[in-house]
């Protein structure tokens, strides 16, 4: 089959830029952000940078959800109906939320027409998978390479972050050792790394300087790049700052996206954090 | 969206009548009314799998897209009333039990198309489907869940099915075969049982299931009952949190009733008393938890004794209790929370000087606390002692003091565990290296990360000179204040604050961009705030913290990073 009879989906938290998405024409479908009891879809209603700076004040703690599989049913059925011959639609880590089984449970009716995968990564480590199977899908690969295509990068897919407190990760639920490792210190910046769907803490540091220093570090250990973004919960400054300190470690040289991380995520770590999502190259 | 005023409760409805999408309607209302009433005990429950506190609040959004595609409907088939709610839940499942919810009323419509009017054995077969597609709806089921009661419900059902074919009586059968399997959840599913609780998501679909009930018996939907909850999962730290004026007494009564307990009464009765009441029964025990005021702590323990016999009393004075835990220099090591090591993790011993600082290792993951510092070192047995009992061979050692370093590597040779001794001289350096331990990395490199880290910081240390002496050029007088950067003699004075201030100019913590100052307990904590608000005046660019750390001897041990 040929490239342009399949459709490519993937949900919100993959945080692609809105000109990539619109270039290979991708279908993301929003999560959902609960704010006060009511549903929201993610980027509606409330910016990044409004929800960053008011996170830390709000008495009810927001939650999230997948969007419901109805949503990915009829947009499979939308899709399939005008022209789609398939369907790839690639999620956040299953580890972390249900966005996977929304989408599965939703695929089920159509059998074999759509092909429902777990990157095991969330924003970009997501994001640049999604991007990989599209540039694949532009030049006409056919279903069973991408698929292949997906096996082979999911493991070199890599998230880092410093998170400016442990307590939104806490809150969430979702990490085991979190609710252990909350300190005493006010000052605590944690370190997580999400891989193959595993969030692993790396330990800590104590201001914001060192944290970045390790950072950087980490950065350096992964040794040569697919692809770079410069993650942040409403730290862009801090962001840009930290590329301009490391943008020399590459030669050749690479252009990063920098990206104001999604609110469903953000959520979950809170304000303030900075970090990287990267594709090791093979 | 609902109407203000609940469904017109008609008593005895559905027994001999017709069962139409109408009443399916007012059902699936009913349901909903009563879930969303109690909606914050299915959010407590909240533990599995991601225990974040929005189950119920998940099922509600659920039910409230079922109930949105069906409540301006004027349709009367059943099955195709059925499948709009099925319809709608599917479109605005939230959260993973809001998922499963949906697929509940998925297979529950799945099996009824077209069919005009509610039966027994209609119903049945429905909740077979439901139960199906509901196990479908997760890649791995897990028993001890909402999957568990859906399964419970069917089987029910279908026994049911030999005594009536009355709807309304089978959802009788239903509602108590739903609450027994959300009872017996625990049993089923450890992480509920460690925590205390029952499935959420099943009682999530028990309360949506009994509002259906209540609405055909007549009964209220609007005030939650007051419930008895298991004796496990009665949380007195929580009750703690929330003291309310005047209430400075806890009364916790474990008691045998003579006669059933009428538990609305029983809470009526207490209300006039107190306020956080809390009623828990486990094995034919009731325990009884209630704050009163200083005047009313006998009333309740008279009134529970006018009930049945009582086992066991226990009465404390919150406020008293609230100062001691403002007061972080009370308590010991031993009761510091456990630190959990799982076979193979690596776990650091840290010796601590006070139990302030005790309790930062202690939050930061070290799993063993040695007391020790200053005129104070651990033996080896002790340090041997911390740790020969954790289930892990990987040990590390903070000394934390440059006396402790050679007490820790006779310890490391006299056991048979893996141990590593990082030669940390002050109790800023201890916390650095914390910083770095990961405990399920590799234990050479994460000794190195650890070492390494002892040079991130700056430590002084604010004490009193023992005796006249000249060191490092340092002319000081018994009595005066005086200041270690780093384990070297650096200024004296007999001014506390003013020692404090050149420390950290000689530190050029304006360099920096964190001092840690930890206080010990022969300073006043008015003291403290007085010297505390001078730092922060002097370092404006800088973030100052200041920690109880209760040792003794040193005024404050400060860190600067």
């Amino acid at each position: 089959m040929d490239g342009s009879q399949i459709a490519l989906v993937t949900d919100s938290t993959a945080d692609i830029p809105e000109y990539l998405v619109d270039k290979y024409n991708i279908h993301v479908v929003p999560n959902i952000l609960i704010l006060n009891g009511q549903s929201h879809d993610d980027g509606v209603d409330i910016t990044r940078e409004e929800f960053y700076n008011s996170l830390p004040g709000m008495k009810i703690q927001p939650t999230t959800s997948t969007a419901s599989s109805g949503t990915y049913e009829e947009l499979y059925t939308r899709l399939l109906s005008s022209g789609a011959e398939y369907i790839i639609s690639l999620h956040a880590a299953s580890s972390l939320s249900g966005i996977y089984n929304a989408a599965r449970l939703a695929a089920e009716s159509f059998k074999d027409r759509i092909y429902v995968f777990d990157s095991e990564q969330v924003t970009l480590g997501l994001g640049f998978q999604v991007l990989a199977v599209a540039e694949a899908i532009s030049k006409g690969t056919t279903l069973e390479k991408i698929s292949e295509l997906i096996q082979n990068i999911r493991p070199r897919a890599r998230v880092y972050a410093m998170l400016d407190t442990l307590e939104y990760v806490r809150r969430s639920g979702r990490v085991s050792w979190a609710r252990a490792r909350l300190g005493n210190l006010l000052n605590f910046k944690p370190f997580v790394e999400l891989i193959e769907g595993k969030v692993l803490n790396l330990g800590e540091t104590r201001t914001r300087h060192r944290g970045i220093d390790r950072l950087k570090e980490l950065l350096f250990n992964l040794g040569a790049l697919e692809n770079l973004a410069i993650l942040h919960t409403n730290a862009e400054s801090d962001a840009r700052q930290f590329w301009a300190e490391v943008k020399d470690h590459f030669q050749p040289s690479i252009e990063p996206l920098i990206v104001n991380v999604t609110t469903i995520i953000g959520v979950h770590i809170g304000p303030n954090g900075l970090g990287f999502a990267a594709i090791i190259k093979s | 969206m609902l109407s203000d005023t609940p469904p017109v409760p008609r008593q005895g409805k559905l027994h001999g009548e017709p069962i139409d999408g109408q009443c399916l309607k007012s059902l699936v209302e009913a349901g909903l009314t009563w879930l969303r009433t109690n909606q914050q005990i299915v959010n407590s429950l909240n533990v599995f799998p991601v225990p974040d506190g929005d189950t119920g609040t998940n099922m509600v959004l659920t039910m409230q897209a079922a109930y949105d595609e069906i409540g301006k409907s004027p349709e009367r088939n059943f099955g195709k009333m059925a499948h709009a709610v099925a319809h709608g839940a599917l479109m605005g499942a939230r959260g993973n039990s809001g998922v499963i919810l949906s697929q509940i009323w998925r297979g529950f419509s799945r099996s009824l198309d077209n069919l005009e009017m509610m039966d027994g054995p209609a119903l049945v077969h429905a909740l077979t489907m439901a139960r199906d597609t509901a196990y479908k709806g997760v890649v791995r089921p897990v028993e001890g869940t909402i999957l568990t009661v859906s399964k419970d419900i069917a089987d029910a059902a279908q026994n049911a099915l030999k005594k009536t074919d009355d709807p309304a009586q089978i959802l009788e059968v239903l509602v108590s075969a739903a609450d027994e399997s959300v009872q017996r959840t625990p049993e089923l599913l450890a992480v509920l049982r460690e925590a205390g609780v029952v499935d959420s998501g099943g009682k999530g679909l028990f309360f949506i299931l009994e509002g259906m009930l209540r609405y055909l018996q007549g009964q209220s939907l609007e005030a939650a009952v007051a419930t008895i909850q298991p004796l496990a999962a009665m949380n007195m730290e929580n009750a703690l949190e929330a003291i309310e004026p005047g209430q400075d007494y806890e009364v916790v009564v474990d008691f045998h009733p003579t006669q059933p307990l009428d538990i609305q009464d029983f809470y009526g009765e207490l209300e006039k008393m107190g306020t956080s009441i809390q009623v828990g029964e486990g094995d034919g025990i009731y325990r009884m938890h209630i704050h009163v005021s200083t005047e009313k702590r006998y009333y309740p323990i008279d009134y529970v004794m006018s009930l049945g016999t009582i086992t066991k009393v226990a009465m404390e004075n919150l406020l008293a209790q609230m100062e001691q835990r403002e007061e972080p220099c009370g308590g010991s090591q031993a009761k510091l929370p456990q630190v959990t090591i799982e076979p193979g993790q690596i776990a650091v011993v840290a010796v601590a000087p006070g139990m302030g600082i005790s309790r930062v290792f202690n939050s930061l993951g070290a799993a063993g606390i040695v007391e020790g510092g200053q005129t104070m070192n651990p033996s080896t047995q002790e340090i041997i002692h911390s740790f020969e009992n954790l289930p892990t061979d990987k040990i590390i050692i903070l000394p934390n003091n440059k006396n402790i370093i050679l007490t820790g590597k006779a310890a490391a040779e006299l056991t048979v565990k893996k141990v590593a001794v990082i030669p940390s001289t002050t109790v800023p350096q201890g916390l650095a290296a914390m910083m770095r331990l990961v405990p399920d990395g590799d234990f050479d490199q994460v000794v190195q990360e650890m070492t390494n880290a002892l040079d991130d910081v700056e430590t002084g240390e604010i004490t009193w000179a023992t005796r006249n002496v000249e060191i490092d050029g340092v002319e000081v007088q018994e009595g005066q204040i005086i200041a270690l950067l780093n384990g070297k003699l650096i200024c004296a004075s007999y001014d506390l604050e003013q020692t404090c201030l050149t420390f950290l100019q000689k530190a050029h913590a304006e360099h920096f961009e964190l001092i840690t100052m930890f206080y010990g307990n022969n300073v006043s904590k008015a003291e403290v705030y007085k010297i505390v608000d001078r730092v922060r005046t002097e370092y404006p660019r800088q973030e100052v913290e200041v920690q109880e750390g209760c040792q003794p001897h040193y005024q404050f041990i400060i860190g600067v990073e």
